[in-house]
């Protein structure tokens, strides 16, 4: 696994995201935030708050659906976390693109990133498909479908694998 | 033959444990305690939000307080638990380092103070909560503890972050 990383990593050096990553860290938004210490923590600390609302909505949203919370209906419970969700996933990109403007090397060459992204993108696109399709069919009923059921626990899994990815880039081998 | 010198304090004792050298010496246990322990504090901090978000008057639906704060609090004594667990074995690893480290200790400092506002609103306020949640406006010790316990983590993430970032430069 971590020869397949460090690989991945070195690939990553001579594509053209080794050429972009270089050129964002000269640009003066990159160092102005190297200039200031507190920078990257607070870009950090907003992106941590984000992840804690996203993911205590995906666990609550679950907990209706496997009835180990049943003080709201089915449909208000998800509308009221989705929305939660929707809002704390757009804090999340905004302060994501802070943290790879403000360093951009340790992030766009970085196979975890990557993976990491590409989780979140799944994630990010299961949600859409969840909301649109499975949570639409919520009205009126008191128990969710064992494919719903099945969703919202993948949603946690893929939400953990993500935070997983975002600890691990700061150990990315290469 | 051990290569660490002759502790020569109790935090020194602790982190030539064969615990804490097994942590620190291996390539993968502190990242994967460190993620288990962010999971988990993510759990703590998201599902103590939504409780303290409906007390300071976020409403946006009509779920009592009460019954949120019912449905959340299994999640978030789970998950403080397996933090409290994770953060002693992260700890133990390099428990002098994090002992001169004026985040950490401002860190426990701030669990302390949020952990003190909890049991306070608990054992006041909340006790008559099946009195004012229904009122429009929630009483302003309600409101207090909410806004406390909001800025409180806040503050312990902040130098949980910190601790990453200044860890080994203080002597």
């Amino acid at each position: 696994m971590g020869d397949l990383l460090f690989n991945f990593t070195e690939w990553l050096r001579n594509t053209p995201l080794n050429d972009l990553a270089l050129s964002i860290g000269e640009s003066a938004p990159t160092l102005w935030i190297g200039e200031h210490f507190y920078a990257i923590p607070i870009f950090q600390v907003i992106h941590i708050l984000a992840i804690s609302a996203s993911f205590a909505s995906v666990l609550m949203i679950n907990a209706r659906m496997l009835n180990l919370a049943g003080h709201s209906s089915l449909e208000d419970t998800t509308a009221r976390y989705l929305r939660v969700i929707w809002w704390s996933l757009a804090v999340l990109i905004l302060s994501g693109a802070l943290m790879i403007i403000g360093e951009p090397i340790r992030e766009l060459i970085n196979a975890v990133f990557w993976v990491k992204m590409i989780l979140f993108v799944t994630a990010v696109l299961f949600t859409i498909w969840f909301h649109k399709g499975m949570a639409k069919r919520f009205a009126g009923k008191a128990q969710a479908s064992a494919g719903a059921k099945l969703a919202g626990v993948v949603l946690v899994v893929l939400w953990c694998m993500i935070m997983t990815g975002g600890r691990w880039i700061a150990y990315n081998p290469g | 033959m051990s290569f660490y010198p002759e502790p020569t304090n109790i935090w020194e004792s602790i982190e030539y444990s064969s615990l804490g050298i097994t942590i620190a010496e291996s390539t993968w246990m502190f990242p994967t305690i460190e993620t288990i322990h962010v999971i988990a504090l993510v759990t703590v901090i998201g599902t103590i939000a939504l409780v303290d978000l409906r007390l300071i008057g976020v409403k946006g639906h009509a779920l009592r307080v009460s019954q949120l704060a019912k449905d959340t609090l299994p999640w978030t004594w789970g998950a403080f638990a397996l933090a409290a667990i994770t953060g002693l074995l992260l700890f133990v690893s390099k428990a002098s380092s994090y002992m001169i480290n004026p985040w950490f200790l401002a860190k426990l400092a701030m669990l302390a103070l949020a952990g003190l506002n909890m049991m306070y609103f608990h054992m006041t306020t909340w006790r008559a909560v099946d009195h004012w949640e229904l009122d429009p406006t929630f009483p302003a010790a309600a409101k207090v503890a909410g806004w406390l316990s909001l800025v409180f983590w806040l503050v312990v993430v902040f130098c949980g972050r910190m601790i990453g970032f200044t860890l080994g430069i203080f002597f």
